[in-house]
């Protein structure tokens, strides 16, 4: 699925560049669940926004599905977004004035898939999230949890090659983190899906396939949970 | 439909927001409306003080200045026996010829000669010994027009509505009648068949007339003949074939400097005079009013638009900049940045239709305010012109709300709120998914 060789991505700060991926290489299979840990700092989000299309790196190659990201051109990069990749926020980043059935159809509007069948795959989406039931409220109206089965459902009502998870659980408590981590542990499967998930919890990581460990902009991949910190 | 309900939603959302950029347009728009509405009323009220002073169709008047200053007016103090007199004003006379060369001229479309005189009416007292001590007869004076009936659409007398008896016939050349104006007739207590005096001739009136916007520049009007055969006083006995004052019509309103010029020229002695230099000299109230309306109401509406423009472009690009995790996470989502700044410039556009309709409303209002609360304006012109008198006239404000105005007003509105949209466009299309992730953060 991806392939990333020597890729660096460096940011100004004043007079003074932040490296934050320094020459990684990175390949993920097909259907591989990889989890991603390190400080803070490390460069976690930046790799992620690296395989997510939205950022180019400053050198080195991101290849998805054979295609280099840090090649194309901007219209490009939002069609492969729209199209191919999911994204689950820790934040959730669900639209405050819209509901959670429409929060899900703002993926597939890019799609310019027609409004009946747009609504219905956003209905399946939630249903399959186990929303059926609150598929018109509005963000404020629902829990965390719920909220953010919201943005999984949205997530994947696209049917993306891959997910990426940017700390999902973060904002969430104890229960309702199981309870997220099972329905995507379940949806992978389901699915057959790749999954990239960034976390700081080693409990979350260790229910991968593989763990990888950012430290100082660069992966440590096979790495047992243990060396994260 | 996804688009409106967003849209829909958003503005919901941002109603106070919203409104308050609508406020803010709206009080511009309303601004440029009442403005426009006073200016356009002002100008309406100059230029009927303009048609009332010398008649509408007058694009020109010729006068003169006096050869030899007048020795005393009226009579008064000449002959204590001399109960009614006359005397010309201050203007110079011209030769009645002068109309014809002038009517020959390329681009005139017809000229008219005109006199003004002033009447002294003395009331009878009887001999000296019957005087009471110190009792002194007070004089009244009137005005009086001689009008040239070969062209009554051009002159003073032009602007004037008959409201009882009839105006002149070409008949009329010879006789001793006259129009008299409306609230000369009420003060006197003259109606249509009563007699009046004028250097001891009898005149019997046949008219009584109303001027546009409070009055015209004479209590009398009589045949220009009869104002030329009138010589009680002495000195008026060259008055035969001499008029003060010409009014002349352009064949159009472009060719009045080039009729100034040939007037100019035929009669370089003359003081040539067009509307548009006739409304320079117009002083008073309705000139202060006037100088306000363009300078200072234009300026301020200026100001205060910008200054709306200003806001609602930084309210706007305040409220992108609050709503940069959503707009990333459209952008992460696949959102193009131009579908976001197409939802950005719709409600911009919503918000700059409520602001304009704010604003016809206000400037309507505050139009009914001003005609309701507005004070008389008086407008005078110096006495080197037409009559050779000063002539004050009253003049009421009626600000007038055009269609145009309103169309500006509109045009404004949804202007400045689609200039405000496209700053805010600006600054969500510069936005990176990369970027809005990191602020989510």
């Amino acid at each position: 699925m991806y392939t990333l060789s020597d890729v660096t991505k460096n940011y100004r700060k004043g007079d003074y560049t932040v490296v934050a991926l320094g020459g990684l290489d990175l390949s993920i299979e097909d259907g591989e669940w990889l989890a991603i840990q390190g400080r803070t700092g490390s460069g976690k989000t930046t790799l992620l926004q690296m395989l997510g299309a939205m950022d180019r790196p400053s050198a080195g190659a991101v290849r998805f599905s054979g295609r280099d990201l840090a090649g194309l051109p901007e219209a490009e990069l939002t069609e492969v977004r729209a199209a191919s990749i999911g994204f689950v926020f820790q934040t959730f980043n669900l639209i405050p004035t819209l509901s959670a059935i429409e929060n899900v159809e703002t993926a597939l509007v890019p799609l310019r898939i027609p409004a009946a069948k747009r609504r219905a795959r956003a209905a399946q989406a939630l249903a399959d999230v186990g929303l059926s039931d609150r598929a018109q409220h509005l963000p404020s109206e629902l829990s965390g949890g719920q909220q953010q089965r919201v943005g999984i459902a949205r997530a994947l009502v696209k049917e993306p090659k891959v997910l990426l998870a940017d700390e999902p659980t973060g904002n969430l408590d104890v229960d309702t983190r199981d309870e997220i981590m099972s329905l995507l542990e379940k949806l992978w499967r389901e699915h057959g899906l790749t999954l990239v998930l960034v976390t700081h919890d080693t409990s979350i990581a260790e229910r991968a396939q593989r763990v990888g460990v950012m430290k100082d902009g660069r992966l440590f991949t096979g790495a047992e949970p243990d060396d994260a910190s | 439909m996804f688009f409106l309900t967003y849209l829909r939603r958003e503005l919901r959302h941002r109603m106070r927001q919203a409104l308050i950029i609508a406020i803010g347009l709206g009080v511009g728009a309303g601004l440029v409306v009442t403005v426009t509405a006073a200016t356009s009323g002002i100008s309406n009220a100059q230029a009927a003080v303009l048609h009332s002073l010398y008649g509408i169709g007058t694009d020109v008047t010729v006068t003169t200045a006096a050869a030899v200053p007048k020795s005393g007016s009226g009579g008064l103090g000449s002959n204590a026996q001399q109960e009614n007199s006359l005397s010309v004003g201050d203007a110079g006379l011209l030769n009645a010829s002068s109309v014809t060369s002038i009517s020959h001229l390329r681009d005139v479309a017809a000229a008219a000669g005109g006199f003004t005189l002033t009447g002294i009416s003395l009331p009878s007292q009887g001999s000296g010994a019957e005087r009471p001590a110190g009792a002194f007869p007070i004089p009244t004076t009137f005005s009086v027009d001689g009008v040239d009936l070969a062209h009554l659409g051009l002159g003073p007398f032009a602007s004037a509505k008959i409201s009882s008896g009839r105006s002149f016939t070409a008949s009329d050349t010879g006789s001793n009648v006259a129009v008299v104006d409306a609230n000369y007739a009420t003060a006197k207590r003259l109606t249509v068949g009563s007699s009046i005096t004028i250097a001891s001739t009898r005149f019997t009136v046949m008219g009584i007339a109303r001027q546009a916007q409070g009055g015209g520049s004479a209590n009398v009007y009589i045949p220009l003949g009869r104002a030329q055969a009138l010589t009680q006083y002495q000195d008026l006995s060259s008055l035969t074939g001499r008029i003060d004052t010409i009014y002349v019509a352009a064949t159009s309103a472009s060719d009045i400097p080039a009729v100034h010029k040939e007037i100019s020229k035929l009669l370089p002695a003359a003081t040539v005079t067009t509307s548009g230099d006739l409304a320079s000299e117009v002083s008073g109230s309705l000139a202060t009013a006037a100088s306000l309306a363009s300078d200072l109401g234009k300026w301020l509406s200026i100001a205060v638009l910008i200054a709306a423009f200003a806001v609602a472009s930084l309210l706007t690009m305040a409220a992108v900049g609050r709503r940069v995790r959503e707009f990333g996470t459209l952008k992460a989502l696949g959102w193009r940045s131009r579908r976001i700044i197409a939802q950005i410039m719709a409600e911009s556009a919503v918000i700059g239709v409520i602001g304009a309709i704010m604003g016809i409303a206000l400037g309507f209002g505050a139009a009914s305010l001003v005609d309701a609360i507005a004070p008389k304006l008086t407008a005078t012109v110096p006495p080197s012109f037409a009559s050779g008198n000063t002539n004050t006239v009253g003049v009421h404000l009626a600000a007038h709300v055009s269609v145009s105005a309103i169309l500006l007003a509109v045009v404004l509105a949804i202007a400045g709120a689609l200039i405000a949209g496209l700053f805010g466009g600006w600054r969500a299309a510069r936005l990176r998914p990369a970027d809005a992730m990191v602020q989510m953060q």
